[in-house]
């Protein structure tokens, strides 16, 4: 470049540290740790008992397990409501199953292609179908537990006790290997996928301008239908462990996961629409965030509807201080 | 004549974070005089201005107004005290009608009985058209019915018809072809017979030694100097704004139109689903700097996209012809090396709310994966750093959002995303819209650079200098059909083109 035309060559580098942003990321982690504390006084310290943390890694391996490939479809802009249908339908077809061959394997490999085609399905629609996508998939919600009820007929309950032969019964300290070791796997993938290959900056871009995402080349569906079946791997690993640990599954299976899986996105820091602030931590340290939440609550002994309502309240303060921190001054041109 | 004083600015600051986009600026502004604005991007020209009509707080100091102290703490209280601002970004709602964009927020003004008069407001804003001599479009249309141009007119309706004292042009033109452009000009030079003020503020060099009485340099947030009307010369005005002797061409210097025989784009009886297009043809030459003008709905801009596979074509095709493939798609083009850079910088090239990082790698990500698709972080940021550096985009870091750069900075990061990855066919819409003549000089200097390499440009513009200043060949569209095409010449000036263009 003509050295003689270009001005100020030098990068205007600011020393100050931006604090502000440093805040917005280090929020969520804030929420977390805040939460546990003030739950930890509220119940007088029933919160971090033995047997409660047993039960809150339980839980929060299921949402975190959604709400980390969830990521992804947020990410991109899509609004997905039928996530906890999903893997409520997963967990009832892959216990049926399981008690009619008497085949984890099996009943694992139902798990994860369910999900799997519904993925496919969702980004399909998300890419030919000029509908928006959330009414898509509150409409696909109802469809699939209303399947489920259709399939489960007279008996609203699966037991894997009724196995034609005996399904392995795992111990505590089996099921919490397995887990860390599932919940650990799918992180560290999502993860990369997200940082180390071109798909989280595609998704990134996607979320944040369609019509810029486009005329830079990007194949939107290829995108759309990748980050749909990354969502469905986590949602068909939640509904299989679902069903080996609880061992009962039914129409009320992980009824309240596709509530949590959005406040969770949110408590966990990125946008609910998506965008360039997506980012894979969300998905995990939101889960944890709402687990205690919903831990908490029950402990102090808050029936479901109280808790429903604390809940609502909580994701709209979140959502209120979110949209504070969005108003950012623009310097004119 | 004596000057009489509107509006005064005394040492005026104005502070974004770290960032000083103004540094204690006096600044004056007389009544019957059009005092221009200039200076390069992110001098602080808008600044001034957008703090005048109550769209931010100054940090320190004060304004006066009509002798009054000027406090707005809106653009409502702004405009109430009688200043009127156009500025450069779309400001009508889409949705609603003309007249009720113009009136917008003042339907009481029609109301009886609760009912709003929807013919009274018609006629109402028929007037305020004609008003500034937009005749020709009915008040009761849908906006969304105009083009850009003539919503940029409404709104420009709306600011004269509550008869502001003094009126901010802020790069109102740079969106307009010459017939809007006139309207200004003609609505400016009214105001200074009528005693008002007007301030403008432009890119364009001699729009404002035409138009401005005195002419106010600003540089990096210092007023640097004020010129009057004999002291404005291209020269002088461009080394105040620069801090130094502008040395070196501005555009390219060779007058070396030779044209390689190798057709590399063939476009084929093309028609638009616009309609704006009508069975036109062209070859497109290997490493030539195809220049394209005409006026701004000719079908140029609808040519640009079609052959990038952005726009829908209804007959005919465009095809690739070294490896013989049809484009239809945006992916497609990407595939067969080729890169376009949109007019509408903010809504189709750039994720404003995503960093420098990330829009820069959105085009070239594929280039710096391995064979496994895997990407290292050390690739990837020397990938950016790279762009960065040879195109000396101005920022505090990649990670920050490029929504806070200046205009010439975004089109620098849009340049980015495809000089990183090495296209060979660049499409550039208006590469230079919105730029001050530093980042423009860098820009030509960059595509003749292109050219140099064996690149092909197809540059599509409403500046016809830069066109006859870069273009190999030039060919004018006129209601979607060729009209007019030139070889590269000294004697080739925009009255030869005017003539095949209008």
């Amino acid at each position: 470049m003509d050295k003689s035309i270009v001005i100020d060559e030098t990068n205007s580098k600011s020393s100050k540290i931006n604090y502000s942003t440093i805040i917005s990321k280090l929020s969520p982690y804030a929420g977390l740790v805040l939460s546990i504390v003030v739950f930890q006084i509220l119940t007088g310290g029933k919160l971090l008992t033995i047997s409660n943390l047993q039960s809150l890694t339980n839980q929060v391996i299921i949402t975190a397990l959604v709400a980390i490939g969830a990521v992804y479809v947020f990410g991109i802009g899509c609004f997905d409501m039928s996530l906890g249908s999903l893997v409520c339908l997963g967990s009832v077809v892959g216990g049926m199953v399981a008690i009619a061959t008497g085949n984890i394997f099996f009943a694992f490999l139902v798990c994860m292609i369910i999900p799997i085609a519904a993925g496919i399905i969702k980004g399909i629609f998300a890419s030919y179908v000029e509908v928006p996508f959330f009414i898509f998939t509150i409409v696909l919600g109802m469809v699939i537990n209303a399947f489920v009820l259709v399939i489960l007929g007279k008996e609203t309950t699966l037991y894997l006790e009724n196995a034609v032969t005996p399904i392995k019964t795992f111990n505590f300290t089996e099921m919490t290997v397995i887990n860390v070791l599932v919940l650990g796997g799918f992180y560290l993938l999502c993860l990369f996928l997200f940082n180390y290959t071109g798909l989280g900056i595609r998704v990134k871009m996607l979320g944040g301008n369609y019509d810029a995402a486009k005329q830079t080349g990007m194949n939107i569906t290829k995108i759309k239908i990748t980050a749909f079946l990354v969502s469905a791997l986590g949602v068909g690993l939640a509904a299989f462990l679902i069903l080996i640990r609880v061992r009962t599954v039914g129409y009320s299976t992980a009824v309240s996961t596709g509530n949590d899986v959005m406040v969770a996105l949110v408590l966990g820091g990125m946008p609910i629409s998506g965008g360039p602030r997506t980012k894979i931590s969300a998905g995990i340290i939101g889960a944890a965030t709402i687990t205690v939440l919903n831990s908490g609550l029950a402990i102090m002994g808050l029936s479901t509807g109280t808790i429903q309502i604390c809940r609502g309240i909580v994701f709209l303060a979140v959502v209120l201080v979110a949209s504070f921190s969005y108003r950012t001054k623009m310097l004119p041109r | 004549m004596s000057k009489e004083l509107i509006f005064e600015a005394r040492q005026l600051t104005k502070h974004f974070g770290p960032t000083v986009a103004l540094n204690k600026v006096d600044f004056k502004v007389y009544k019957g005089q059009i005092t221009g604005l200039i200076g390069e991007n992110g001098s602080g020209k808008s600044t001034i201005t957008s703090i005048a009509a109550g769209m931010q707080p100054a940090t320190e100091g004060e304004m006066f107004f009509q002798g009054q102290s000027h406090k707005p703490s809106s653009m409502i209280e702004g405009a109430k005290t009688g200043i009127g601002m156009i500025v450069q970004e779309q400001g009508t709602v889409s949705g609603l009608t003309v007249a009720q964009n113009i009136f917008l927020g003042e339907e009481n003004k029609f109301r009886t009985m609760g009912i709003i008069h929807a013919s009274k407001m018609n006629k109402a804003a028929k007037e305020a058209l004609d008003a500034i001599g937009f005749t020709g479009v009915d008040p009761s249309r849908s906006i969304d019915s105009l083009n850009m141009q003539d919503r940029k007119l409404v709104e420009i309706a709306k600011v004269i018809y509550n008869k502001p004292d003094m009126l901010v042009v802020d790069e109102t033109t740079t969106a307009l072809s010459q017939q809007g452009r006139t309207i200004i000009y003609d609505i400016m030079k009214r105001m200074r017979e009528e005693n008002k003020a007007v301030v403008f503020i432009s890119h364009d060099l001699q729009e404002l030694m035409d138009t401005c009485d005195t002419l106010t340099v600003l540089r990096d947030g210092n007023l640097i100097t004020t010129l009057e009307k004999d002291q404005m010369k291209e020269e002088t005005i461009k080394k105040h704004m620069v801090g130094r002797e502008m040395k070196g061409d501005y555009y390219r210097s060779d007058y070396d139109g030779t044209i390689d025989p190798q057709v590399v784009l063939d476009i084929d009886n093309i028609t638009t689903g616009t309609g704006l297009l009508k069975n036109f043809s062209l070859k497109v030459h290997k490493g030539e700097i195809l220049g394209i003008g005409g006026l701004s709905d000719c079908g140029m801009h609808e040519l640009g996209k079609a052959i990038f596979g952005e726009e829908k074509i209804l007959r005919g095709k465009v095809t690739h012809i070294t490896s013989g493939d049809q484009i239809t798609t945006a992916r497609e083009a990407l595939d067969h090396s080729m890169g376009y850079v949109s007019k509408n910088r903010d809504k189709e090239a750039l994720v404003l709310t995503a960093s420098i990082q990330d829009n820069i790698l959105s085009a070239g990500i594929d280039k710096i994966a391995n064979k496994l698709g895997v990407i290292i972080p050390k690739n990837r940021k020397a990938y950016v750093n790279k762009q960065v550096q040879e195109l000396s985009i101005k920022c505090a870091s990649v990670e920050q959002n490029v929504q806070y750069l200046s205009g010439g900075n975004k089109q620098k990061v849009v340049f980015g995303k495809w000089i990183g990855r090495d296209c060979d066919i660049l499409i550039l819409d208006c590469p230079t819209r919105g730029v001050d003549i530093g980042v423009k000089a860098a820009m030509y200097q960059l595509i003749y650079r292109m050219k140099q390499q064996g690149k092909t440009i197809i540059m599509i513009s409403e500046e016809l200098p830069e066109l006859i200043g870069m273009s190999d060949r030039l060919i004018i569209i006129k209601n979607g059909q060729l009209s007019g095409e030139f070889a590269r010449s000294e004697v080739l000036n925009e009255n030869m083109i005017i003539d095949v263009m209008i």
